[in-house]
This record gives structure tokens, sequence and C-alpha cells, in this order.
């Protein structure tokens, strides 16, 4: 289904005409739009539009889908700040599209071919102007067929070198500095079972995580550097909860998921008995950049770190060797990394902010993501995956540490982080206080793309 | 005696081929103008040039060499809604001559294995097709890591099981050639050297666990509070089934729009929980361990029963691609 769907809007076959898509709320623009008709103002019939409720409604997958099915520019349209027919609609909309807007720019979409306006149902005339000059720049553009192509470059290949994977061990051995911790993390956890505090500790054990119901069963819990895995994804898990009141087991890093799941309502923190661990970091990319070495919330800590925050520049140093290529080649980087995706869903699987009882992209009544493993169906799910988690994603990297495929998903992650704290100082599972960053607004949420 | 061939000419024959049009497919090294993908992983992939096949530094690639057979996503036919009607149309599939090269003796034994269930009440012809386009040559393994246990399933690091050809790593660059088939033999027909030097066998992995022990133990513990204890960590996810040289259930999709739109396959895994949920809401299999112990129950009763093999080759991707570290081969020699 690799043929465009949408039909040329005029003129000869072989002459370029622009497809373009509006999304548009039903109380301004597309108003603006009918004014423009009724006071016979003439614009380039090149625009199809479709009619929202409210820009607050339209998904993100619709721009996609859109350009999917052969449009060569994408407008949203609403009403301004202060206008919206709901009250606050646009206001949700500006945030999520500056944030949307990120994630597509790490994707490597031709952003010169998405544009976001405010057309009050007054502004008969700025929509004949906005209609013909988006018009006029996707002519000049021509039709965007480097979409999930990108530009041919022999990305992602390179002549074989020889270099071992990271082997699993058989058994870990407690490093020096764990050694201490894994006995006083035993210690703990029998004294929580034996008192009845708890009814089962989710932890690691020597080959992944151990689920331990019986104090003279703590000997199987472990604390080395092959503690990778964020355990708090086990929390949602039915066959856990049925366990009873758990103790759990974790790093700083795993510990920022529980900020944010209290925050949305997915668990009672005094349901829960939080054992942290001191971490000296596992030797993952993200431990390089790691902040938070001691679990700040958690009912006891064991050990002790001497590890202290890096530079905080140093944190987005993977995103920008990405940003650093030109667009196309980003495009065609995520195209090249894509094609191995199989579709396992094991990023969603294991991320402990995925708790939907039933994901998007296994309804197929309609199909919203496509489940084939082709390039439309990839795209389409791992940008669904990123933004779903935008403001929430805690940079645990457990998405890409899972990948069969090896593919870098956190650098879909970091771009919506990076967003996030620019935009709006905000960063997801650090501050319990703070209002999840999707679902609230502010007046004065800023952007500059929007005319 | 035996026949030999040098690293060079080796990647040359390949070179050749890739200049005939033949699909060739082998280990890679995977990079990214970023930066190497987690730790430079080596993945089958289809080659550019011959010299990115990697032949060592690896113990196996994360993929199988299945998708080169049985793709992740095959468009069946496509169709249109006309007015009253609605028409089918043809896809040409995508069909080539195809040579896996240096690919593992466990990833080749899995595809006479699969020719039982690709061809039992319906011969597929998309997999046949292919099937009989290609030509195996694999590499015996000189080295094993915890996650291997091919000598546990009745295979080895040298099986010759679906293989056309297999080359053994001599050292410096020299690589001996069994030629197997006559498939095989046409492919290095006049380009092999008579040579003295004959490959030590490779030994291999210790035996694990014993299968036929499995089969029965599978029989007779469907409600075992072994699976819960053994298996509690799976999250679900399909990594182990898609990363499987055997495992091979597909899902059917349409996906268009109303006035057309193509029907596919796409891989599918025990290990959804959609893979078995019923339209009144019900799920046969409720939980992980139910879906971890049909796993192994298909692997290794279900399908030697109905087939008379077991539907593992040993080759340990479920335990190396398993987030939390399950496995077979973890299940089993907790046994």
């Amino acid at each position: 289904m690799s043929e465009n769907h949408v039909a040329p809007a005029s003129g000869r076959q072989d002459e370029f005409e622009p497809k373009i898509v509006a999304f548009v709320c039903n109380w301004c623009t597309y108003l603006g739009a009918d004014l423009a008709g009724t006071t016979r103002l003439e614009y380039p019939p090149n625009v199809r539009i479709v009619r929202l409720p409210c820009t607050g409604r339209i998904d993100f997958n619709l721009i996609v889908k859109a350009f999917e099915i052969g449009a060569d520019s994408v407008l949203v349209s609403g009403c301004h700040p202060g206008d919206c027919h709901y009250t606050s609609g646009n206001y949700h909309a500006r945030r999520r599209w500056i944030l949307f807007r990120e994630l597509l720019q790490a994707l490597g979409f031709d952003m010169e071919r998405i544009h976001f306006t405010w057309i009050s149902a007054a502004e008969g005339h700025k929509w004949q102007e906005v209609v013909k000059e988006i018009t006029e720049k996707t002519r000049q553009l021509g039709p965007y067929t480097s979409l999930y192509r990108g530009v041919a470059s022999g990305a992602g290949v390179s002549p074989a070198v020889t270099r071992a994977s990271r082997p699993r061990a058989e058994t870990p051995t407690a490093s020096a500095w764990g050694e201490e911790s894994e006995l006083a993390l035993r210690e703990t956890c029998r004294r929580l079972l034996a008192e009845n505090k708890v009814k089962v500790v989710i932890g690691y054990g020597k080959r992944g995580p151990v689920f331990i119901t019986k104090p003279e069963d703590v000997e199987k819990l472990v604390w080395n550097d092959e503690c990778l895995a964020n355990l708090t994804v086990y929390l949602k898990r039915k066959e856990i909860r049925a366990l009873g009141r758990p103790a759990i087991v974790v790093k700083g890093c795993d510990e920022r998921a529980l900020v944010v799941l209290e925050k949305e309502s997915q668990l009672e923190r005094k349901d829960i008995h939080v054992i942290g661990m001191a971490c000296q970091g596992l030797g993952e990319p993200k431990c390089e950049t790691c902040e938070v070495h001691l679990p700040r919330f958690a009912d006891e800590v064991i050990g002790q770190t001497d590890k202290q925050a890096p530079e905080s520049a140093d944190r987005w140093k993977a995103l920008e060797s990405l940003m650093a290529l030109p667009a196309a080649q980003r495009m065609s980087y995520w195209a090249t990394e894509f094609e191995r995706c199989v579709k396992c869903y094991a990023c969603r699987q294991v991320c402990p902010m995925c708790y939907c009882e039933r994901c998007l992209v296994d309804k197929n009544r309609p199909t919203v993501i496509e489940p084939s493993a082709t390039d439309k169906g990839n795209f389409a799910w791992h940008i669904l995956r990123a933004f779903h988690l935008a403001g929430r994603c805690i940079g645990c990297d457990e998405c890409t540490r899972a990948c069969p495929a090896g593919i870098d998903l956190r650098l879909l992650n970091l771009s919506l982080a990076k967003a996030a704290e620019e935009h709006f100082a905000y960063r997801a599972g650090m501050d319990p206080k703070a209002e999840p960053l999707i679902g609230a607004y502010s007046l004065q949420d800023k952007e500059n793309f929007i005319r | 005696m035996s026949a030999t061939i040098s690293q060079s000419a080796l990647r040359e024959l390949a070179a050749g081929w890739i200049a005939q049009g033949k699909r060739v497919v082998g280990p890679r090294l995977i990079a990214s103008p970023i930066g190497p993908v987690r730790d430079g992983r080596v993945f089958y992939a289809p080659l550019q040039s011959s010299d990115q096949l990697a032949l060592e530094g690896f113990i196996h690639p994360a993929n199988s060499m299945k998708e080169f057979l049985f793709p992740k996503h095959e468009e069946l036919y496509g169709y249109r809604i006309t007015g009253k009607g609605i028409e089918l149309n043809e896809v040409e599939p995508l069909r080539a001559e195809q040579v896996l090269i240096a690919g593992r003796p466990c990833d080749a034994a899995a595809l006479p294995i699969l020719d039982h269930v690709f061809n039992w009440d319906y011969k597929d012809d998309l997999y046949n097709t292919q099937r009989q386009l290609t030509t195996v040559v694999t590499l015996a393994c000189a080295a094993h890591d915890e996650a291997c246990f091919c000598t546990s399933v009745g295979l080895a690091p040298d099986a010759e099981r679906g293989s056309d050809a297999m080359l053994f790593d001599l050292g410096d660059g020299e690589y001996e050639v069994r030629c197997l088939t006559e498939k095989g033999k046409a492919l290095f027909d006049g380009k092999l050297q008579a040579s003295e030097r004959v490959a030590s066998l490779p030994s291999g992995p210790e035996k694990r666990f014993d299968a036929v022990e499995v089969r029965a133990f599978v029989k007779d513990n469907f409600d075992s509070p072994f699976w819960p204890a053994q298996t509690m960590a799976c999250l679900g996810c399909g990594a182990c089934a898609y990363t499987c040289p055997t495992c091979h259930c597909f899902d059917i999709v349409d996906e268009g729009n109303i006035e057309r739109g193509v029907r596919a396959r796409n891989w599918d895994s025990c290990q959804f929980s959609m893979f078995t949920l019923h339209a009144s809401g019900h799920n046969p299999r409720p939980n992980q361990p139910a879906r971890q112990r049909q796993r192994i129950d298909h692997k290794f009763r279900i399908y030697p029963e109905k087939f008379g093999e077991i539907l593992c080759t040993g080759c340990g991707n479920c335990t190396r691609n398993c987030p939390e570290g399950i496995g077979v081969l973890s299940v089993l020699s907790a046994l």
C-alpha cells in the first residue's frame, strides 16, 4: 500500500500539485475558512480540510497518518489562545505540539511541511493568506518523497569488524562495592518477610528478577552490576499484585518511575515498601549521566555511594550526535534502524510507564497503528510509543536494553526529555509535587512556531 | 584429503553471487552514523558487499535466518472494493535466488524442522518457493556461550542438518569446505583447493537437559507450580519467539482503507495475551507462566508428537534476547 490515496488536486498529472491536509477546529478555523468562502476570497484548492471538535482533540497520529497517505504538507489550526470554545483545548494542544515537534525533528521529518496557526472565525483573510503561502511553499519543496526513507547513504552499514557483544555472565559475582549491600539487603528482606510487613519481595536474582515470599529464600537475592532491570514494571502485573503487599528493590533511576506512577494514580505509595539501593553505576550509557545514585524516597536505603551528578549538558550527548545530522539523514538513520524492528513490543513490555490494559496498537476496530513490521507500521509504532511517554519517561533505558533488534530507542525518549526540560523546566519523576506535564497547561507556555 | 578456500576467495565468491543478482544473507555487524548499536551487535542481514560479512568475533547473531524464508511481514494478496464486488489481485511474491552464508548450524537445522509445518495440511507456496531458491552455507561453531545448548536437543556445533555446505575455520584465514548436497557442490564448484588439512571438530556446550525427560515432564505437569516459579518474571514480549529460528506462528491482517488494501501475514507470538484472547473476553492462557508453559510444551511435546522432531535447535537466542534472563535453557535447566 505504498501508493498515495489522496488524488491530485487539479491540473495535469505531470505537474506537481501539492496535497495539503488541514486539521482544523470546528469553532474557529473552520468558520474562518467558511468565511473566506462566503466572502469570495480566492485561495488554492490544494487544501483538504478535516474538521475536528477542538485542536485539543487532534491526535498527533493524524499528522503522521496524513503524510503516510500522501499529503505533502500538513496544517493544524485552531482558536487563538484565550478564544477556545472549550476554554482550554488549544492550551493543551499547544503544549503537546511543542513537544511533538521535537520528536518529529529527532525522527528527521521535514519540518517545513508542518504548519501550525491560530485562525479565528473572523479571520477569513488570514486563512486565505496561510493556504496560499503553504501551497506555494510546498510547491517549491516538491512532493514529500523522503518520508520514511530519507536519503540513500548506505547508513547503518559498516564493514565487518570483529567486536564481541557484551556477554551476560552466567553467575555474576557481587562486585566489591555490592557485597556488603547484598548481605544487608537480604537481612532487610528477611526481617520484612518474617515480621509479615510485606508478602513478597521483588528483587534481583542470579538470572533475572525474583519474587521472594519466604524469609528462608532471601539468599536468592543478589546485588551486583548485573542488576539492570527496572523492577517497578512488575508492580502493574496482576500475577504479582495477587501475591500481596510488595517490597520492591529500586535503584535511584528506577525510583523515578514510582514518582510518576503515584502521580498518575497507578499506585499508592503506602501500599508498597521501597528498598532503595545506593548505586555506583552499572556501566550502562544511562549511568554516565545519572544524577540519582542515591534513592530519595525509599523507606530504607542500603549502601553508600560517592558518585556525583555529572554536568547537566552531558545528558544530551547521545542525542546531539543524532541532531547534528541533516534532517533527511536522521530519517534514513531511523528507517535503517526500524527495518530491524520485529514488533515484539519488548520496548513496551519492559516499560514501567506502559501500563494500559490494552495498548492502542492492539486495537483493530479500527486499526490505529498498522501491526505490520513495515516502514509505515514501524514508524507509527515508535512515534506512538515515544510520544505516549512524553513528560513521563524517566530515562531508565529499559526499552533500549530490551530491544532484540538493538534499536537505540532512548534517543527518541531523550528528544522529548530535552524538550520537556528546555521548554517547561520539567523532568519526569524528579519532583513528586510537580503536575504531570501532559494533562496540565499554562497560559505562559512559550513557542515560536504558531502564527 | 579435504577441500579448502581462503577467506579472501570466499569473499570474492560471495561478491560474485551478489553481482549475479542473488540475495546473499550473512552475519553483519550493524553500526550507524552515530555510533555502534549496542556494543556492535551482529545480525543476519542482506549483504550489499561481501566485506560486510562478519565471520568471527560473535557467538550468534541477534536474529535468526528464518526471516529470509518466512518474512516478518508478507503480503498475500491485494483487494479493491469496486462498486458492487471485490476484486482480488495477486501480489507478486518477492522471491529471489539466495545464499545464506556463514549461518550457524543451529539456524540451518531449523529449516528442515520448519518444512514440516509449512507442508502439513497445506503446502505453503510462499515458503516452499523461497526454500527451493535458497542455498545454505553454514560455518561450524568454534565457540559457544552460556546460552548455547545445541547438544541438549541432539545437535552439535558441526551438525550438518539443513546445510548444503559447511565451512570449518582452519585459522589463518583458511576454511575447510564440506559440500553436503548438490546445491552446495554447485555453489563451490571449481573454487576449492585440495588440501591435507582437516578441521578438528569443535567441542560443543555441555549437555544441559534431556529432551525426552522434558517431554515427559510437560505432559504430566500442566498445572505444576514449576511454571509460575520459573517464569513469573516474564513480561510477555515476543523477543524470544521473534528471534527463535523455529517459532513460526503468524497472524493474518487486512491493511488498507475502504477502497483497497492488502491481506498480509505477520509474525505472532504465543507470549502475547492477545494471542489466545477470545471474543468473549475469556483468555484460556491468562498469564505469562501459562504462556511460557505453552512455549515449552509446543517445542518439546506437541511438535514432536505431531512431526517427530523437537521444535528447538538450542541456539540460545531466547535466553540472550530476553530482557529478564528467561529462556528455554534457563527454564529447563531448572527442571
